[in-house]
């Protein structure tokens, strides 16, 4: 059942992508129209699927792949849905859309049927550490769409060129970028928190050098470093480059928990 | 009778701006100049359009022929200066080329500057003059605001007065893609050159907040301050108030840099990174180009402008092929429509149309009273005709009406109210 409603919303972000598009190239209202009632109807849709998942498996539907990249892809398009309601960037949803189309899809592709959880892990620590840690996840992501706009825009500025599209003002996007960031920033400090909290529950310790700790850190401190210095005049370009490698160590992070690489224990 | 749209007159194509000065109308003419054309022989509907680039009467008639003439006449003489021989300037349209003439001129593709917005509004202003002395009939208000709706079509679905097409204008769009929007923003102009001040008069037309005005002698700065109800900053101090700009615009005679990388470099500093845009206008540029290679400093100067507003003209040029697109689908509309605003056709097609409705319910009634004997079926049968001939007397009188303009907008409302089928979508 919840299948129906992904494959649903799956198709839906392929018309919300394709409308987006179509917008950017000929400049229309009417595909933008058709694109964020795609993408809103998707995002519906989504939820429901998802709702109906989590009723089915409880704690265990954050545990796999297949669902985290599901939920992941949702609280993208959620981030900017929400977003959308006061900055009206249809440029981002060129981005987001796909975005969340192809990691709906890669769910698709991973999908190993219902999961087990340990017994242990049936714990309201777990989505207390997961919800936030992937809220935050979206956060950077729509961030990171967010510089790479601003990238492409203050080059154009810069050198000159005008790119066939019209984007939005580098002052919109920095100062856009920022909030994302920001928010990002307090929800991942919570996931990393509560995450270690789980950890010295499972495992009794806070701290073990898995992959996935060292960088996670790592992007914690960086996005530390581009809130702080953001009052000495780190802005525009150079918080958009970081914030962009700081969510590239956030994917490395996440995939190092999936795919295989060495870590001591079962979930994200 | 059929309808026949015309427009006589002259614009910057055609006339020189001394023969458009000569027959353009004074505001406290143009009633009584919608008035006097409504009495020439023939015309039904006028409105007389007078802008600096154009002087045109745009008419409707019923009688064939020497209307176009009577209102060229009445062109030449109506003012006293208008030249004599006015025939070489003036352009007459009829049918379609007339229908196309207005929305056009409209949808700005006939403006000397294609794509530039106050026409419209002209448009609209000089057909409110005409309708309020009552000149205009259901002819001209369709296609008035016809032309209205193509207008905005076309603004709307191309691209035609998207873009900036002159220096100043083209920083003005710049700045918009740097900065969220220019309210509260300040602006610094450096020098008095004539095209810095234009610049900065478009970007206080455009929201710009505060501006500070520097030069070398000090007692210009104050002058051109008071111009724009700006801040004068002594020239030596400027460097002190860099930092207060978003927008610097520099228009100096100087041969030297006024702006160097030193300077904007600490300006930012203090501003912590907060963008600066830098419009060099002046030649030889007064602006370091170095500076723009610094983070969140963005420098432009006069020839930078200029290729952006020649791209944007190129682009209006594309654009404007679409919009002549648009232009023609909607002639074809309103051509349908006025082809159908006729009164003889109009009857016959409602007491057709009144005359089914009564067969229609009188086969069901009577269907159903299967033991009515012939001469009460026939009873019944003119009972409704005499219903339908009473319902529609009135109607049919209103619709042959003697007075030409007040006709054609009964015409409309009845093919409007009884739904007879009319090409057109509203």
């Amino acid at each position: 059942m919840d299948l129906i409603f992904f494959g649903l919303s799956l198709a839906l972000y392929l018309v919300a992508a394709a409308g987006f598009a179509a917008h950017l190239i000929v400049n229309r209202a009417g595909p933008r129209r058709l694109a964020m009632v795609a993408l809103g109807t998707a995002f519906a849709m989504h939820t429901v699927g998802l709702a109906l998942r989590a009723a089915t498996l409880g704690n265990a539907v954050l545990n796999s792949f297949h669902d985290q990249l599901s939920l992941l892809a949702w609280l993208i398009v959620g981030v900017y849905l929400g977003v959308q309601l006061r900055y009206h960037l249809a440029v981002l949803g060129a981005l987001v859309s796909p975005l969340a189309f192809l990691l709906t899809l890669s769910s698709y592709i991973v999908f190993s049927g219902a999961q087990t959880l340990p017994d242990e892990l049936q714990t309201a620590w777990l989505p207390a550490h997961v919800a936030p840690a992937f809220l935050g996840y979206a956060m950077f992501a729509v961030a990171s769409c967010v510089s790479l706009v601003y990238l492409l825009q203050e080059h154009q500025v810069k050198t000159k060129r005008r790119g066939a599209i019209r984007l939005p003002s580098l002052e919109t996007l920095d100062d856009l970028n920022y909030r994302c960031v920001a928010w990002g920033f307090a929800l991942f400090t919570i996931g990393i928190v509560t995450g270690s909290l789980l950890a010295k529950a499972m495992w009794g310790t806070f701290w073990s050098w898995e992959p996935v700790q060292i960088l996670s850190v790592l992007a914690w401190l960086l996005y530390a470093l581009l809130l702080q210095t953001r009052s000495v005049g780190w802005r525009g370009r150079r918080a958009a480059t970081l914030t962009i490698v700081g969510f590239g160590l956030l994917v490395v992070s996440f995939l190092s928990l999936n795919l295989g690489l060495p870590h001591g224990r079962s979930f994200g | 009778m059929q309808h026949e749209v015309l427009i006589v007159g002259l614009n910057h194509r055609t006339a020189a701006v001394g023969v458009r000065e000569a027959v353009a109308f004074a505001d406290e003419q143009i009633d009584d100049v919608n008035r006097r054309l409504c009495g020439l022989e023939g015309v039904d509907e006028a409105a007389v359009v007078c802008t600096c680039n154009r002087v045109e009467v745009v008419g409707c008639t019923r009688t064939t022929g020497g209307v176009a003439d009577r209102i060229a006449d009445f062109l030449r003489e109506a003012q006293s200066g208008a030249p004599r021989d006015l025939a070489p300037h003036l352009y007459n349209y009829a049918g379609r080329d007339a229908v196309r003439h207005l929305f056009r001129v409209a949808s700005s593709l006939d403006s000397m500057v294609v794509g530039e917005p106050q026409i419209l509004g002209q448009l609209k202003q000089f057909y409110a003059r005409a309708a309020s002395v009552g000149a205009t009939g259901a002819v001209l208000h369709r296609w008035f605001h016809k032309a209205f709706a193509v207008a905005k079509r076309v603004r709307t679905e191309t691209g035609i007065a998207g873009r900036a097409v002159s220096v100043s204008s083209a920083a003005v769009e710049l700045a918009m893609t740097i900065f969220d929007h220019l309210e509260g923003k300040t602006a610094m102009l450096i020098g008095a050159g004539k095209m810095g001040a234009l610049a900065a008069r478009h970007l206080l037309g455009n929201g710009v907040g505060a501006l500070m005005v520097t030069n070398r002698t000090f007692d210009r700065a104050v002058e051109l301050a008071r111009d724009f109800n700006a801040t004068p900053v002594p020239f030596e101090q400027f460097a002190k108030y860099l930092p207060m700009a978003d927008i610097v615009i520099g228009s100096t005679a100087a041969s030297g840099y006024v702006l160097t990388e030193p300077l904007v470099h600490e300006a930012l500093r203090e501003r912590k990174g907060r963008p600066i845009f830098c419009i060099d206008l002046s030649v030889p540029r007064n602006f370091d180009p170095g500076i723009n290679a610094l983070d969140n400093v963005y420098l432009y100067d006069v020839d930078d402008l200029g290729r952006v507003a020649d791209d944007n003209r190129d682009e209006r040029t594309r654009e404007a092929a679409k919009a002549e697109h648009i232009v023609t689908e909607e002639v074809e509309s309103f051509w349908k429509w006025l082809g159908h605003l006729e009164a003889v056709p109009t009857i016959v097609a409602l007491r057709e149309k009144m005359e089914a409705i009564r067969r229609g319910e009188l086969d069901k009634t009577l269907a159903g009273l299967k033991d009515l004997d012939p001469r009460q079926r026939e009873a019944i049968e003119s009972m409704t005709s005499a219903i339908v001939n009473k319902i529609l007397h009135t109607p049919i009188t209103r619709l042959k009406q003697r007075d030409r303009r007040v006709e054609s907008f009964y015409i409309d409302a009845a093919r409007r109210l009884f739904d007879i089928e009319d090409p057109d979508e509203s």
